[in-house]
């Protein structure tokens, strides 16, 4: 006889309506979830399709036009194809590129470009130029679609290119009012200033004052309060802490709107965190670690520094990324700190004036030229690339340290 | 049966008592307060050197906090406070001057669950020592503290894995060998096998009889038997009150106080 024939129909009935209930709310709070894998889904493939467009462009110069193989040499591509380039036009490459500054106006002017499709023939360097003129653009599926169409009706002299935003120049170039000579670098270069000096500011204070609270503190109502404090700053909007950073640093302590204030700055929006992610890890190391290594004589800084921070570092390190992946993403503080939307040079110290990707990201939003909001979506899969390698550096260590007592 | 008050002014019956040249620990009126609640009441005993100790009662009856003033772990507590004498070899140990760091490394501890770090075996016998910044040949003093626990011979071809890596039986003796590292006089053992198999608490039930030559031992027990196979002196204790202490067999064969005889029989705790 099967188990399910066991009790009264009454019984088996209420057994039913049981896991009916069941199914029913295993349905309704899978929906969220469905929902949110959907809405993340939706928003990589919207930006990291807007990251290719199609184009119909009319060179300025003719130029050249090279297989990937012609034009490929490791670091020296950019040298390499450009020197064909100048050929090309009929130009001594040796007068541009031997002299400083021709070289620079050259790159300022210039991409070289290894685009997806030209004229139907995959991967071709080309070099453009800000003067090409772009007739018209599309997107990635409206070009997909209108390929062959958009092919035969071609004039006189204009080439259909499949141009990819985030390519090797896209790292390599400044902000410009071009958006196909826009590039990151020097907000990435600014983003990574800014988060070493966040790191290096909030690691040690942040992970000292959890040494202190959860070592240290006597349990009286001062910490009692400090601890709920600490918690509540937490939850401030971090427009806040940007006016408390223009006050502070910028204006009273005249660090002037630079790498350093932005680094105070973010390091006090994400202190509160790293102090409880600290905490909570320091408070997951079982007593009894703590009573064996008091039980052998340690002093209490002997069992913190042996013991305790030992066993608590995969989850101080988790909660320390987790946190600097949310000030690599704040926007707000900055701008009330002084990053600028363009900044003609690469940051190059704690007192270089600055921008930061989702800044710059930003000002590319609010451009009128259509084209940069491509080159916002290359900035944004920049950012949510950034972001996903600290997650899984985080994931990994979790995974790494991982501990069963 | 439910347990019953004691009197506050309860006097310790003892047999046989310990002469105070033979003693290496010597409670006098000890007291200890949690907060409001007051945890021993007025308890004197005199431990004899190189002889095995060993507290029983009733859960909750104040034996594991008697131990853990032994070695001022109950310093740790927050709330604590001491009254009365516990002198170690002649020194009041609660004495202002007296620095709990110093009297834990003259009086190791073993607890109820095994506790090694998550380090490797030898690490874990090497960090007493290290923290008292010994200086003297570190492999030979891990092989003779492993050798003291018998433990060496499961465990020196494995000094490089974690200790976590071990039975919990090899556990206990691991953490028996940490203790013997810093070069105790003292060990208490806080009901040292109450998480461990029988196969594995007979073991460390030898290793006390032999480790007793070297060291005096306290140990806490619910075990009545092993009170009875280990120790050469058991005290019994009730509500915070020592209500009778003697030479182990006197106090099973023979107990003076009506409780004792209860509770050994069984009847109540």
């Amino acid at each position: 006889m099967s188990l399910k024939g066991i009790g009264t129909p009454a019984d088996q009935a209420r057994l039913a309506r049981r896991k009916r209930i069941g199914q029913i709310y295993r349905i309704v709070t899978g929906i969220p979830v469905v929902l949110a894998v959907l809405l993340i889904a939706t928003l990589v493939f919207d930006v990291t399709t807007d990251t290719v467009s199609w184009h119909v462009v009319e060179p300025d110069n003719e130029g050249v036009n090279l297989s990937f193989q012609e034009g490929f040499r490791w670091f020296g591509t950019w040298e390499h194809v450009v020197t064909q380039e100048l050929e090309a036009r009929g130009e001594d490459p040796a007068a541009t590129l031997g002299d400083a500054e021709e070289r620079r106006k050259f790159g300022l002017r210039n991409r070289v470009e290894l685009l997806w499709s030209l004229n139907g023939q995959p991967m071709r360097w080309v070099v453009s130029n800000s003067r090409d003129d772009r007739v018209a653009s599309y997107g990635w599926f409206e070009g997909n679609r209108m390929h062959d169409e958009l092919l035969a009706g071609l004039e006189g002299g204009e080439q259909l290119r499949l141009n990819p935003w985030l390519d090797a120049a896209f790292f390599t170039k400044n902000a410009s009012r071009t958006p196909l000579m826009a590039g990151l670098i020097n907000a990435l270069v600014g983003t990574v200033w800014v988060i070493l000096l966040v790191i290096l500011i909030s690691v040690p204070i942040g992970v000292g004052s959890a040494v202190y609270l959860e070592e240290y503190a006597p349990n009286n109502w001062m910490t009692r309060f400090i601890e709920v404090n600490i918690r509540n700053l937490a939850g401030v909007p971090s427009i806040v802490y940007g006016i408390l950073g223009l006050y502070a640093f910028v204006r009273l302590m005249n660090i002037g709107p630079v790498v350093l204030s932005a680094s105070m700055t973010l390091a006090l929006l994400i202190l509160p965190v790293v102090v409880i992610a600290s905490r909570e890890a320091i408070k997951a190391v079982p007593p009894s670690l703590r009573q064996a290594s008091y039980g052998l004589g340690a002093t209490r800084w002997q069992t913190t520094s042996r013991v305790v921070l030992p066993n608590a570092v995969s989850g101080i390190v988790t909660g320390v990324i987790l946190a600097v992946a949310r000030a690599i993403g704040e926007t707000a503080p900055l701008l009330m700190v002084g990053a600028a939307a363009f900044i003609p040079r690469i940051p190059d110290g704690p007192f270089a004036t600055y921008t930061v990707i989702p800044i710059q990201i930003y000002s590319w939003v609010g451009e009128n030229d259509p084209e940069f909001a491509n080159v916002a979506s290359a900035g944004i899969v920049v950012l949510l690339v950034i972001l996903v390698a600290l997650y899984a550096v985080a994931f990994y260590l979790r995974r790494r340290f991982e501990r069963s007592w | 049966m439910a347990s019953q008050a004691v009197p506050k002014d309860h006097v310790t019956v003892r047999t046989d008592p310990i002469p105070a040249g033979e003693a290496v620990v010597t409670l006098e009126n000890l007291s200890l307060w949690y907060g409001d609640f007051q945890a021993l009441h007025d308890v004197s005993l005199t431990v004899p050197k190189n002889q095995v100790t060993a507290l029983i009662g009733a859960s909750g009856c104040g034996k594991s906090t008697l131990l853990r003033c032994v070695n001022r772990m109950n310093d740790l507590v927050p709330s604590v406070r001491v009254e009365g004498q516990l002198s170690y070899e002649g020194v009041n140990l609660y004495d202002g001057a007296v620095d709990p760091v110093e009297v834990r490394r003259r009086v190791g501890m073993v607890f109820q669950k095994p506790n090694p770090f998550p380090k490797s075996v030898y690490e874990n016998v090497a960090f007493g020592p290290r923290l008292h910044g010994y200086a003297g040949d570190m492999d030979a003093l891990v092989e003779k503290s492993l050798k003291g626990a018998a433990l060496w011979d499961e465990v020196q071809d494995k000094l490089k894995q974690s200790g976590l890596g071990l039975s919990g039986g090899q556990q206990q003796r691991l953490c028996i060998a940490r203790a013997m590292a810093t070069d105790p006089d003292v060990i208490l053992m806080d009901e040292p096998t109450s998480a461990l198999d029988p196969i594995a608490t007979d073991r460390i039930e030898e290793l006390i009889h032999e480790i007793k030559k070297d060291y005096t031992v306290i140990i806490v027990t619910h075990n009545m038997q092993q009170a009875g196979r280990v120790s050469d002196r058991t005290a019994f204790m009730h509500l915070g009150v020592l209500i009778e202490e003697g030479p182990t067999e006197q106090i099973f064969t023979n107990p003076q106080h009506e409780m004792t005889e209860r509770y050994i029989s069984g009847r109540f705790g």
